[in-house]
């Protein structure tokens, strides 16, 4: 009987499949997840496990006796019995076959449809409709199958219905809703029933259906992005991750299942290596000026004689930045109500922004012949729209013009924005209203 | 085991009560109890069967005789997983003795649809688990499957399905004859 060590990070599905097989076949095995025995990202990167496994890839298995495996269907068939593997030549046959349907069939559209549910990729309206398609292709072949059948092969379970339904897992929790199962009756019968036999319970616990198709979430998405804490190259693959990938599908739908799977391990990593929360300014080092005091003196005394002064004597040019942002289409502008909308949805779309900018936007002109400009504060030195996909609606929308800390030009600048008075000479149009970011 | 000799006026129910010894005592193996109880039968025109102990009161009837046989080897879990389930086992324990047995030809189909729209996000009876109610419940419409064509096993295809796990489910056949299931189609213009 098998005995060893799995190593993983907590919750992988791919993991989850050897869990179960060795719950099947009685095999020992002790799941090696958390600190001290294994720390993703760092024990995998170790010469030591790297010489056993040298893809630093987890689920990895090491046998008592030292006898060691990597990928996961690998490993879940070393943890089987006989009667998971299949009895006869045919059923064996049968079981690799399943088993490889889930991994090129069933994960890519799959990833591709939930990873963005889940923030941990990019959303692509058009690849998510396709995954979608192939995801009804798979669940209408597993439902012919399944129609005369209670399991994959032959009558009881094996490996096959523990790598499919593993494979399932996320599809069911999160997008397979009542309405888009629905006519796959025979899908979600044998789903159940696997999910709930004691075997897959110990190791899945309570598998709860999807009730309502999980969407994208950008917050969540801008969320999941790595921060400073993070190896660097794991950030860059991160971030490529979505908009490379969706090219790539494009490009070449027929070569599209390597690279998806490929991502998802990066994808899963960060799912389960990635804390909640980030904070998109954290690489930065400490600044001395102290924004938020600043805003008070802004929003409680005068402007021109308080906080403007209290502005330059403790302005750090290290560790802000200072940027003037125009409307690129004032020809669009017509009513001021609803130009004062456009800028007030801005700012509230950059809520998260709030702790590390601060800005003061004016409309000039009257209706039909407006322009809106404004001078922006940001925490660091680039433009801070592009740290979060949360704040990339508008931005665009805007010419942004860094300015000279030194210079008289933005002296006034800052001076006359602030204060919502003086010449504005560079713009040719009377002040109508102002708006602060704060 | 024993058998009480047949009321010559009473030939067909005789029969369901042979096949209800037969039933226990294949139920028996499956439970691999070592050592067969006796039972005999009892009443005029329905015969019912009735397990001799020697400690306490004789048992009567079918579903309390099986279920004191599944407690006695101790697989209390073929009873049901939860109270929910246990219900549910018993509800159809009783469905097996109230209204297959004995039925009528033209009961058939409305049972068959029964089961079959019941089953068709079911796999067992209740819950998730193989339970005395599939046993006895295989072991109650075995001799309709039997009878049924390919197109009637494919128009019921769910109980089709379900009965064809349960015959493969290890030491539960026994007595009964191996049922044919084809597992491809060949009238696919039905309803699945």
């Amino acid at each position: 009987m098998a005995a060893g060590t799995l190593y993983s990070y907590p919750e992988n599905w791919r993991a989850f499949k050897a869990q179960i097989a060795a719950q099947y076949s009685g095999a020992r095995l002790k799941v090696a997840s958390s600190a001290p025995a294994f720390t993703f990202g760092q024990t995998n990167r170790t010469p030591a496990f790297l010489s056993n496994f040298p893809l630093g890839k987890v689920p990895a298995f090491q046998g008592d006796d030292g006898f060691c495996l990597f990928e996961s269907n690998a490993i879940a068939h070393y943890l089987s019995n006989e009667a998971l593997r299949g009895s006869s030549p045919q059923s064996q046959a049968q079981v690799i076959q399943w088993v490889s349907f889930a991994d090129s069939e069933i994960i890519p559209p799959a990833s591709v449809w939930v990873f963005p549910t889940l923030g941990i990729m990019q959303y692509n309206k058009q690849a998510t409709e396709q995954a979608k398609e192939e995801v009804k292709k798979v669940l209408s072949v597993l439902n012919q199958h399944l129609n005369t059948r209670t399991f994959l092969v032959g009558d009881r379970v094996s490996l096959a219905d523990i790598s499919v339904a593993c494979s399932m897992l996320w599809l069911y929790r999160q997008v397979l809703e009542p309405a888009f199962r629905q006519p796959y009756p025979n899908v979600t019968r044998w789903f159940q029933t696997c999910v709930n036999q004691p075997q897959f319970k110990a190791v899945l616990g309570e598998v709860k259906l999807c009730e309502k198709m999980a969407q994208f979430d950008p917050k969540k998405f801008a969320d999941m992005q790595p921060k400073k804490d993070t190896p660097p190259k794991k950030e860059k693959a991160a971030k490529e991750m979505s908009k490379p990938q969706e090219k790539k599908e494009k490009k070449k739908e027929e070569k599209k299942a390597a690279p998806v799977e490929e991502e998802m391990d990066e994808c899963e990593a960060a799912l389960a290596a990635e804390p909640k929360t980030k904070d998109p300014f954290a690489h930065l080092p400490k600044s001395p000026f102290v924004l938020d005091e600043f805003k008070r003196k802004y929003s409680n005394e005068d402007t021109l004689t308080v906080a403007v002064p209290y502005f330059w004597e403790h302005f750090d040019k290290e560790g802000y930045s200072i940027w003037y942002g125009e409307y690129k289409y004032p020809q669009e502008l017509t009513m001021t109500f609803m130009s004062c909308n456009l800028i007030m949805g801005m700012f509230q779309r950059l809520d998260k922004l709030r702790k590390n900018g601060f800005a003061s936007v004016i409309l000039f002109g009257g209706n039909n012949e407006s322009s809106i400009s404004g001078i922006w504060i940001f925490r660091g030195q680039d433009l801070a729209f592009t740290l979060s996909d949360d704040w990339q609606i508008d931005y665009e929308s805007y010419s942004w013009r860094k300015l000279d800390p030194d210079s008289e030009e933005t002296k006034t600048m800052v001076k006359e924005y602030f204060a919502w008075e003086g010449d504005f000479k560079h713009v040719g149009k009377p002040f109508n209203q102002g708006k602060c970011f704060k | 085991m024993y058998l009480l000799p047949c009321h010559p006026f009473a030939q067909e129910v005789c029969e369901f009560a042979k096949m209800a010894l037969r039933e226990l005592s294949s139920l028996e193996k499956a439970l691999g109890l070592k050592k067969p109880n006796k039972y005999s039968t009892q009443g005029d025109n329905k015969q019912v069967p009735v397990l001799q102990s020697n400690s306490g009161p004789a048992l009567s009837g079918l579903v309390t005789i099986a279920t004191h046989l599944v407690k006695q080897a101790n697989r209390a879990d073929l009873l049901g997983e939860s109270a929910e389930h246990r219900a549910v086992v018993q509800q159809w324990l009783e469905y097996r003795v109230t209204k297959v047995d004995g039925c009528q030809k033209e009961e058939i189909k409305p049972i068959l649809k029964d089961l079959n729209s019941y089953l068709e996000d079911k796999v067992y009876l209740a819950g998730n688990q193989f339970t005395l109610a599939d046993t006895l419940m295989y072991y109650g419409v075995h001799h309709i499957i039997m009878d049924q064509s390919v197109q009637d096993k494919e128009t019921y295809v769910n109980v089709t399905r379900w009965f064809d796990h349960v015959q493969h489910y290890p030491g539960v056949r026994h007595h009964l004859h191996p049922v044919v299931i084809l597992k491809n189609r060949l009238y696919t213009s039905s309803h699945h």
